[in-house]
């Protein structure tokens, strides 16, 4: 039987187990007492091996096997957690992942055994304790239960109702002379891939003969339409006891109750065995419903699958874990582009209300189509945006490891501490972010933080830390990367500019800090004083930079000398349309996201100062700068000024500006076209969108023109 | 390069250009390479765009950028008439191209042998761009290198 369909579900929960692993871990190195914390450990080893098990990958099950023993003896309280285990359970992890890697590229294991780990898990397993056998002991515990269960009762496979043809069968294979067996086999409550598990049991007994009933019938079983146990009948010549090990050999198998059948069992109990059968089929809980939804869950903690096999013992605090439905991306993107028609399509039936001459009445229906259209278009919008969104956990999930391996590599003690995991962004975006935000939190690891030393001399705690916040403002997403390191030294890197050519000295003198902070940013420019394997090559900066302004992003520094750096990433929300405010500057159109406009204000030519020789206005005890968009735009410059300006105030971060601009339109919905390969390298501008008369208009990247 | 392979072999078979006028001479543009042909529209102008790009068009629902090949070739600038019109260009790299084009003539057959390769042009901008020039009735018509075009971006 073939168990590659189940391939996709083993990967995604490998993945969840894994990174709950991974997270148990990192709690119980902080708290080595925890118990909750081992016993989810332990669970989620256990899954790991089930279904490694179930799957065939027999180098994975053995591996886990191995921690989950590990895991035992600390649930018991025969070993006790230190940083040697830690180490090897984080080595173990990192083999499976492998494991997983190898899995996902070839559908096989791979050759790898990694036996020194084996070795490491086994060695500790005897360091830490003589006695050792007590993880067998729970098993017997519910083997007993489930004993318990069927005493007095007959064996399930003694009492199955067969069709007249069926009986007939088996008695003509009597009178040939062959040896029949009934099996009723028990699969653990947990279990996950039940008709996986079955199948490997029907290929472990039909090397011994043929199977000849199968109850439920097969299809069932695929269909994973049964409970916990199932029956068949086989004949064959060997003896029962080599298949009896046979089916044993197939793990999460709870018990076999098995023993030589003839026609006859089955002629007399017939009706009696209907009774109880219904009354069984009662009592469990229905898991026909649940195999179709089974399939698109997603990697879940393993406490959750757990519930799934047996509802009876599922405690009721447990977190409700999200459903999600993968989706072709390809789907959504054309799902976006119908949305994308729908929309302009709409922007000219608006167009078209407005020029419109027609009775009052016929006005004022046509306009209640259009609201109703326009509501459609919004929620269809915000719906389709939704789909496309995830949150930043499964992408930040790994750091944490990730600061705790750099930590100990480093010999720096340092925390990572995150908040925001949950904000979400546009999939494809998420999907990008996960490279350049390591990169971030590597520099921070490497250059940000001091080792213990300076910090003690500095007053500063000898753990440092980093934070990596993220959070929605207005149409942006802001992910920060702060540390409370050393800071960015600005005469540093001024010398280092000059040093490596970029500007003269003299140049260098009038930068601003912000000018010197971006050269981190050109290609090539490292400030470590010697190359590590984790940073120093002057690879990076750039690269994040690079990736994240693809993402349509910027990054921005921000730096005190002695108390630490943040990088500030800033991502848009959406990819595809946003609100806009259009305005006009003489007779051309743009737009401008709503997100970061703060407000409009009418200015006085008069209210404009000068500082440095720029324009700035005073509004509401803050000086904002005056940005001439006609001038940055190249427009034809205008022949007189008007008494008074419109300024509309934009925000990015802290920072605030006053775009000039000639006209207000007004607010509309508008769908974000690219400029092409050719004319793209343009940074105030962002795309272009398509107005309802047919014009395109262009959009004005905000954050470009600070 | 196909293309020319296949004319070698079949010596007969012949290629469909759009015969164009630019200013006084006529240019030959690669139909496999044209997607459409549409009358003048509203341009959007790109502040900060390169010099030889008009602009953005709206091609149903698209945004095109629009070239202008008398900038690209260092002659007047345009010119809108009612004769003026945008050939949409598709290529495999920058997707679809506007250019714009004093008035379209006609479409005419060429083969390989009616194409002269060697024919020079005085100016050596222009020279980037054909390909050769090939006769048709009488008149001379320069075959124009489509990826050319737009190889040379940043030169321009």
């Amino acid at each position: 039987m073939d168990v590659s369909q189940y391939l996709d579900i083993f990967i995604d929960e490998t993945n969840g187990h894994i990174q709950e692993l991974s997270d148990n871990i990192m709690l119980l190195e902080k708290e080595p007492e925890n118990k909750d914390c081992v016993n989810e450990i332990f669970r989620a080893a256990h899954s790991l091996k089930g279904m490694a098990g179930t799957m065939g990958f027999k180098k994975m099950q053995h591996l886990t096997h191995d921690m989950e023993n590990v895991f035992s003896e600390v649930r018991n309280d025969n070993i006790k957690v230190n940083s040697t285990l830690i180490d090897i359970l984080f080595q173990c992890l990192d083999a499976i992942e492998a494991y997983l890697e190898t899995v996902k590229a070839t559908s096989g294991e791979g050759d790898e055994a990694n036996e020194h780990l084996i070795k490491m898990l086994n060695e500790f397993l005897e360091g830490g304790d003589s006695s050792g056998d007590s993880a067998p002991a729970e098993a017997a515990a519910s083997e007993d239960s489930a004993e318990a269960e069927s005493a007095g009762e007959g064996y399930e496979y003694e009492n199955l109702k067969l069709e007249e043809e069926e009986i007939e069968k088996l008695k003509e294979i009597e009178s040939s002379g062959g040896k029949m067996y009934g099996f009723t086999v028990h699969i653990q409550k947990d279990c996950m891939l039940k008709a996986a598990r079955a199948f490997l049991v029907y290929k472990a007994v039909e090397d011994f003969g043929e199977i000849i009933i199968y109850n439920p019938s097969s299809e069932d079983i695929e269909d994973e339409k049964f409970d916990l146990t199932f029956n068949i009948i086989v004949v064959t010549e060997s003896e029962l006891q080599p298949i009896l090990d046979a089916i044993s050999a197939v793990s999460e198998i709870e018990k076999i109750d098995a023993g030589e059948v003839t026609s006859a069992t089955y002629t007399k109990p017939a009706e009696e065995a209907e009774e109880k059968k219904e009354a069984e089929e009662t009592a469990a809980p229905a898991p026909a419903a649940k195999p179709a939804e089974e399939k698109k869950e997603t990697p879940a903690p393993a406490k959750a699958p757990a519930a799934k096999g047996g509802a009876k013992n599922a405690p009721a605090n447990k977190p409700v874990t999200a459903r999600t439905v993968r989706v072709d991306i390809e789907k959504l993107d054309a799902l976006m582009n119908q949305v994308s028609e729908l929309i302009i399509a709409k922007n000219s039936l608006v167009s078209i209300s407005d020029q419109d001459t027609r009775s009052d009445e016929n006005q004022q229906t046509f306009h209640e189509q259009i609201e109703y259209l326009e509501r459609i278009t919004t929620t269809l919008h915000e719906s389709v945006m939704k789909v496309r969104m995830v949150p930043i956990e499964n992408t930040v999930a790994k750091f944490p490891r990730m600061i705790r391996d750099l930590s100990r590599k480093l010999n720096k003690p340092m925390e990572l501490y995150m908040t925001g995991e949950d904000t979400e962004l546009d999939r494809t975006v998420v999907d990008q972010i996960g490279d350049p935000l390591q990169h971030l939190l590597r520099n921070s690891a490497d250059h940000g933080i001091e080792d213990p030393e300076t910090r003690r001399a500095a007053g500063k705690p000898e753990t440092g830390s980093i934070t990596l916040n993220a959070f929605q403002e207005g149409n942006n997403v802001i992910i920060e990367v702060k540390d409370d390191g050393a800071g960015l030294d600005i005469e540093k890197i001024r010398g280092k500019a000059v040093e490596r050519g970029l500007v003269t000295e003299e140049q260098a003198e009038n930068l601003s800090k912000k000018e010197v902070i971006d050269f981190l940013f050109n290609p090539g420019f490292s400030m470590a004083k010697k190359v590590t394997d984790i940073s120093g090559r002057g690879v990076g900066l750039d690269v994040v930079k690079s990736n994240i302004e693809s993402l349509g992003g910027d990054v921005e520094v921000k730096s005190v000398f002695g108390q630490g750096t943040t990088f500030v990433v800033r991502l848009p929300l959406t990819l595809a349309i946003i609100q806009a405010l259009m305005v006009e500057v003489r007779d051309e159109k743009y737009a401008i996201a709503l997100g970061s406009i703060q407000n409009i204000e009418n200015i006085p030519v008069s209210e404009i100062k000068y500082v440095q020789a720029e324009e700035v206005i005073h509004l509401r005890g803050m000086v904002i700068p005056l940005i001439r968009l006609d001038e940055l735009l190249d427009s034809t410059p205008k022949e007189e000024e008007p008494e008074s300006l419109t300024v509309v105030v934009v925000k990015k971060g802290d920072s605030y500006a006053g775009v000039v601009v000639d006209n207000l339109i007004g607010q509309q919905e508008i769908v974000i076209k690219s400029l092409g390969k050719c004319i793209d390298n343009n940074k105030i501008i962002n795309g272009a969108t398509i107005l309802g008369d047919g014009e395109v208009a262009l959009i004005i990247d905000v954050n470009a023109i600070f | 390069m196909t293309d020319e392979y296949g004319l070698e072999v079949v010596e007969k078979e012949k290629v469909q250009y759009i015969v164009v006028s630019i200013g006084n001479e006529q240019y030959g543009l690669d139909i496999s390479y044209v997607d459409n042909i549409v009358r003048m529209c509203k341009i959007t102008r790109v502040p900060k765009a390169p010099f030889h790009y008009i602009g953005i068009i709206n091609l149903r629902g698209e945004v095109v950028p629009l070239m202008s090949l008398r900038r690209k070739m260092k002659l007047d600038d345009d010119e809108f008439t009612d004769l003026s019109r945008i050939i949409i260009l598709k290529t495999e790299e920058m997707g679809l191209i506007g250019v714009v084009v004093d008035e379209v003539k006609e479409v005419i057959a060429l083969s390989e042998d009616e194409i002269d390769e060697n024919a020079k042009t005085q100016s050596p901008e222009k020279d980037n761009f054909i390909s050769g020039i090939g006769k048709n009735e009488g008149e001379l018509i320069s075959i124009l290198e489509i990826s050319s075009i737009f190889d040379e971006v940043d030169n321009a």
